[in-house]
């Protein structure tokens, strides 16, 4: 990037310098950068020092994560990017692929790990690791009063290095009161980052190119309920990984063709007494009839249009209705297994669901995607039944395989870094902002965020709730506004959040923001929208401009939806 | 003093809390999460309430990426541990629609609910005002519930020493108003924090309690308070107080500077003069107690370090006027008397078992049901025992059958009659699963271990001892673990450290016999101590006595 005589000069100067004297001198030129007016393509040479680590946290009381919460929000100041994870959440796949890995970890009664990084600890001491690659520092919190004073961190300490890693740090032990040396061992982490050579690995893998749509295999890794016990809701939170990278941005959807249920499709097998061998030939696949019904053709909740034709294909008096392929042929049998192959090849496509992507690439890697999807519960009858593809996904184990695509978004993206955000995103409509703010977060982008959710109860339904907590700690979410329906005798909703903060709301578009809406398009969205038009009103616009105001955002760019 | 340079966290945020408020407003307001801000869950202790998290739900909570499932403890304030039937019956129903539902009677003769929502606090003490409750200084480093002789049979003096009891609580009550502030949004009268000659603005080292016993009983196990008060009664007339300082049963595992301590003897005073001499023995603590290290805190550490002819000089300097020699006093007993009896006005009580002060319906006994239907007749007052148990009280000689008839439909008389000596007798603490402190199991797992080492005094014909039995789920003391005959301290979980050689009344403590036990270890353990014991006793030798002269010995 230099020219030869500038290259030249700069050496001429470095033998001379001492190893402070050098580090002084990289701050210098990185304050020079910065005084040049920023936003030029020309990016600076990177420095050769780390801007990225992980910093895990292992904690009973909650002293090592707010310690570890501090120190993050202080290295973000100096410039490092970190990725906070309590060891309750983190997840062991990631650690030999870690490459600055720091731990702050207390010590419990009798020298024992705190419970929710237990786990952590017994996975790193009961496997034999290959962390060559990783380079870590620990920081022991305990109370000098017990005998076993830190021997969580001494353990942990002492087993990643016998792993293969590469300590960077010395074992940092801190009694009760910690604050001081905390804040040193953290200088100590900056140096230590400043002094090693190697360039973080971070090639700009160029983006595949998508030629139709691209499909990807992957695995499911994790798959939970968010909802806790006594919930009205099941939200499911559903990670997959891929060995290939995928190529997508945070506002994108994860297409998915389900799978329908072995046990509906044995039924409607032994009711119609149809060889499910038998290959049959229909408008777009030929198949045996078992893949058709389970992989290819919609049976769950019939077209009125296919009802219609199955009354005519059958000659039989159906109402037109919609229902499922196994009641129709409960209540209206067909005459024979050759009448029921005609009826195959009337049934529509499988059409595949969309779902808004949680995940963010910056954030959580390109070989990873994460949705999350409501189990969609509906009454027919008297009787309980589940959305096809919410249950197909809410019931897939760990290890599974799936196939996938992305759907691109049109206008649902993240805007540039500084601009401000508004999300409105109440139930699983905070999948996507779970997306921008993980994004917003690796990234260290600069514009304020803030977030309205809602849901029924505080107590079950908080969908990403220490995630969020943490994003606020951290200053990544800079307002939050929160609506539980069904704790209070009023029900409150996300409008009546909007509604209280009308006011500050306008400020933030006058002054540029960008508004997104993820969720229910009805009654959700529309509430919203009616309430912003409210809002306007007050102000003493007519309904008309009021209308038109939000009209001009979209077209702006600054208003998307994302909302079904 | 030399401790100023060096205050702990907690005594740093009392001195900046503004009488108690702290940002509890502003905490209660944070919608994002059931917990309130760090500083505030010191403060909210001296408002009666502790936070809490049911432990056993981390670990799920946490897959599920929701915080922990904070909740609140709220613990009333009961001097002399008393309430009408009208205010059970609030009680009963505001524990029902805030709490867990269970009502709680704890070891220091109140009651306590668990489980409210950080969105209820406020419902829940408001509901509690119009019954005229309140749950002020309740917790927090200040002067606690006030306990007192529980069993107005002892003597036809309870009244007076009960109203002792109840102006000794109002009379050291904090000054500030916060808590009308915080839970009833009541108005800020002045803009200045109150004054406070006892607390001033940093309030007591640590926590301090207070506990007034009617010889012959020590129900109230006075020994074990920061202040105990022994009633001396002449001739049927109150004379006074002797005064015994220094009392506490909390210690810290590993921590050898931590230690069980029965109170000390001061002296004895008129008892024109004890309240007095009460808020002095509280000011010489005030001034003279650790404020670094909150492990050193308690007042039997200050008697310590100073010496206890010293703390009782200062607080003679302080009164104007000089402790008498201790009068003579005697105890026989300190457990509570079953059943129904009457006191010296022709009044009837009876007193129920409630195992582990659990009042709840489950396992087909109908007990808070039964409570419930009681208060509604209106015919009876509720005590408070602080062995935890109930006294149904002032109940006149026309309306007994009514309760009578009422205790045998909902099995009350049932259950405290076959209770066996050793359930009766037993204590256990909280812990499991709200008590942050807690290493084992203590309430929920007592009476299952019992049931084990029933048919082990069946075999030794050991059956009918009143042995008194405590566990808790820490070295914390809460049960009352370290002055019980045998008591079980958890070191963690399923496993307990075994203590002997309490005595029967409370006078003195238990030593270590063995650590870490778990339940097939107990319970051999027990069997060979029972048969020592029913081998070698004396005639008339308690089992506590025994296991001091044969295992513990007099060097401890």
């Amino acid at each position: 990037m230099l020219s030869d005589a500038k290259l030249r000069a700069i050496k001429s100067l470095t033998p001379t310098l001492s190893r402070d004297e050098l580090l002084w001198a990289s701050g210098y030129f990185a304050g020079l950068a910065q005084g040049i007016a920023g936003g030029q393509e020309t990016a600076v040479a990177a420095p050769a020092a780390v801007k990225k680590i992980s910093l895990v946290y292992g904690t009973e009381t909650g002293n090592a994560k707010k310690l570890a919460t501090q120190l993050a929000g202080i290295a973000k100041k100096k410039g490092i990017t970190v990725k906070l994870t309590g060891l309750d959440q983190y997840r062991f796949t990631d650690l030999p692929k870690e490459e600055y890995f720091f731990v702050v970890i207390s010590t419990q009664g009798e020298g024992e790990p705190p419970l929710l990084a237990k786990k952590f600890y017994d996975h790193i001491h009961e496997n034999q690791l290959n962390l060559g690659k990783l380079k870590f520092g620990v920081l022991a919190l305990g109370d000098s009063s017990y005998p076993e004073f830190c021997k969580t961190g001494e353990d942990v300490d002492a087993r990643l290095e016998a792993l293969g890693a590469h300590r960077v740090l010395p074992l940092k032990k801190c009694d009760v009161e910690y604050e001081e040396d905390a804040l040193h061992w953290l200088d100590n982490v900056a140096a230590a980052l400043q002094s090693t050579t190697s360039a973080p690995a971070a090639p700009a893998a160029a983006a595949p190119k998508s030629v139709g749509k691209k499909y990807y295999m992957g695995k499911v890794i994790t798959n939970i309920n968010l909802n806790d016990r006594g919930s009205n809701k099941q939200t499911f939170h559903i990670e997959i990984t891929t060995d290939e990278p995928i190529d997508y941005l945070p506002g994108d959807a994860l297409g998915i063709v389900p799978s329908n249920k072995q046990s509906m499709i044995n039924k409607i097998i032994g009711i119609t007494g149809i060889d499910p061998e038998k290959e049959i030939q229909t408008e777009k696949v030929t198949a045996p009839v078992r893949d058709l019904l389970s992989q290819h053709l919609n049976i769950c909740y019939l077209l009125k249009s296919t009802v219609k034709k199955f009354a005519e294909l059958t000659n039989q008096q159906i109402p037109d209705t919609r229902m499922s392929l196994y009641d129709l042929l409960r209540i209206y049998p067909v005459k024979d297994a050759a009448q029921f192959e005609e009826v195959i090849k009337i049934l529509t496509a499988q059409s595949p669901r969309l779902y808004s992507i949680s995940s963010a690439p910056n954030a959580h890697g390109e070989n990873e995607i994460h949705i999350t999807v409501s189990k969609n519960q509906f009454t027919v009858e008297d009787e309980e039944r589940y959305g096809v593809c919410s249950e197909f996904l809410s019931d897939l184990d760990e290890g599974h395989e799936i196939e996938f695509y992305i759907q691109k978004a049109k206008h649902f993206k993240l805007p540039e870094e500084t601009s401000d955000i508004i999300m409105i995103g109440p139930g699983t409509g905070v999948a996507p902002f779970r997306s921008f703010l993980a994004e917003r977060d690796a990234t260290g982008a600069s514009g304020r965020n803030w977030l309205f959710f809602g849901e029924q109860h505080f107590v079950t339904d908080f969908l990403y709730q220490t995630e969020i907590q943490n994003y606020l700690e951290t200053g990544v979410l800079n307002n939050l506004d929160l609506a539980f329906s069904r704790d209070t005798d009023q029900k409150i909703y996300v409008q009546h959040r909007v509604k209280e903060k009308g006011a500050e709301l306008l400020e933030w578009l006058n002054s540029g923001a960008h508004l997104y809406i993820c969720g229910a398009k009805d009654p959700m969205c529309k509430d919203v929208e009616d309430t912003f038009v409210a809002l306007l009103k007050e102000k003493g616009t007519s309904e008309e401009e009021a209308r038109n105001y939000l009209v001009q955002l979209e077209e702006e760019g600054r208003y998307s939806k994302d909302v079904y | 003093m030399s401790e100023k340079n060096n205050l702990s966290g907690t005594e740093k945020i009392k001195v900046a809390s503004q009488g108690l408020r702290g940002t509890l407003k502003e905490s209660l307001k944070d919608a994002h999460t059931g917990a309130i801000r760090e500083d505030d869950q010191a403060l909210v202790k001296f408002h009666g309430m502790y936070m809490q998290d049911d432990r056993d739900r981390r670990e799920e909570r946490s897959r599920k990426k929701l915080e922990p499932l904070f909740s609140f403890m709220i613990r009333l304030r009961l001097p002399g541990g008393f309430i009408t039937s009208d205010q059970w019956i609030g009680l009963h129903h505001v524990a029902g629609k805030y709490s867990t539902g269970t009502i709680k009677i704890t070891t220091r003769q109140t009651i306590q609910l668990h489980g409210i929502l950080k969105s209820h606090t406020k419902p829940t003490i408001s509901a509690f005002n119009t019954m005229h409750l309140d749950s002020i200084a309740a917790c927090g480093d200040v002067n606690r519930n006030v306990t007192c002789a529980s069993h107005p049979k002892e003597s036809p003096l309870h009244e007076e020493i009960y109203q002792f009891a109840r102006e000794i609580s109002a009379y050291h009550l904090p000054k500030t108003r916060g808590y009308y502030e915080v839970w009833m949004d009541a108005e800020k009268l002045v803009e200045t924090t109150e004054e406070d000659p006892l607390y001033q603005d940093r309030y007591l080292p640590r926590k301090f309690k207070i506990g007034i016993a009617i010889p012959p009983n020590n129900d109230v196990d006075v020994f074990i308070n920061d202040l105990g008060l022994i009633a001396i009664i002449e001739d049927g007339v109150l004379k006074g107080y002797n005064f015994a300082a220094g009392g506490g049963l909390g210690s810290t595992h590993g921590n050898a500077n931590t230690y069980a301590r029965l109170g000390s003897m001061l002296g004895y005073l008129p008892k024109e003069q004890a309240m007095k001499a009460i808020y002095e023995v509280i000011t010489v603590q005030r001034d003279f107690g650790n404020r670094s290290d909150r492990k050193q805190s308690r007042l039997k550490y200050t008697i310590d370090k100073m010496g206890v002819d010293a703390y009782r000089a200062e607080v003679e300097k302080r009164c104007g006027f000089s402790f008498e020699p201790a009068r003579p006093y005697a105890f026989t007993s300190r457990k509570d008397a079953y059943g129904w009896s009457q006191n010296h006005e022709g009044k009837w009580y009876y007193t129920l078992f409630v195992e582990n002060g659990r009042v709840v319906d489950e396992n087909n006994y109908p007990l808070k049901t039964g409570l419930l239907k009681i208060a509604e007749t209106g015919k009876a007052n509720f005590r408070f025992t602080c062995n935890q148990n109930l006294i149904l009280s002032d109940i006149a000689d026309a309306d007994k059958a009514v309760i009578q008839q009422l205790l045998e439909e909902h099995q009350i008389i049932k259950s405290t009659d076959s209770a066996s000596p050793m359930r009766r007798n037993s204590m256990a603490c909280v812990a499991l699963n709200t008590c942050a402190l807690a290493m084992a199991e203590a309430q929920r797992y007592l009476p299952t271990l019992i049931s084990k080492i029933e048919p082990l005094l069946q075999k030794h014909q050991l059956a009918d001892e009143d042995i008194i039995v405590r566990m808790t789920g820490c070295p914390n003391g809460c049960g009352r673990s370290p002055n019980a005959e045998i008591g079980f301290v958890g070191t963690s979980l399923g496993k307990y450290n075994l203590h002997i050689g309490g005595d029967r009344l409370g006078e003195r403590l238990n030593t270590k016999y063995k650590d870490s036990l778990d339940e097939t270890a107990i319970l051999e353990t027990l069997d060979g101590l029972f048969d020592v014991y029913v081998k070698e006793r004396n005639a008339g030798e308690t089992f506590g006595d025994f296991s001091q002269r044969k295992w513990i010995g007099d060097s401890h």
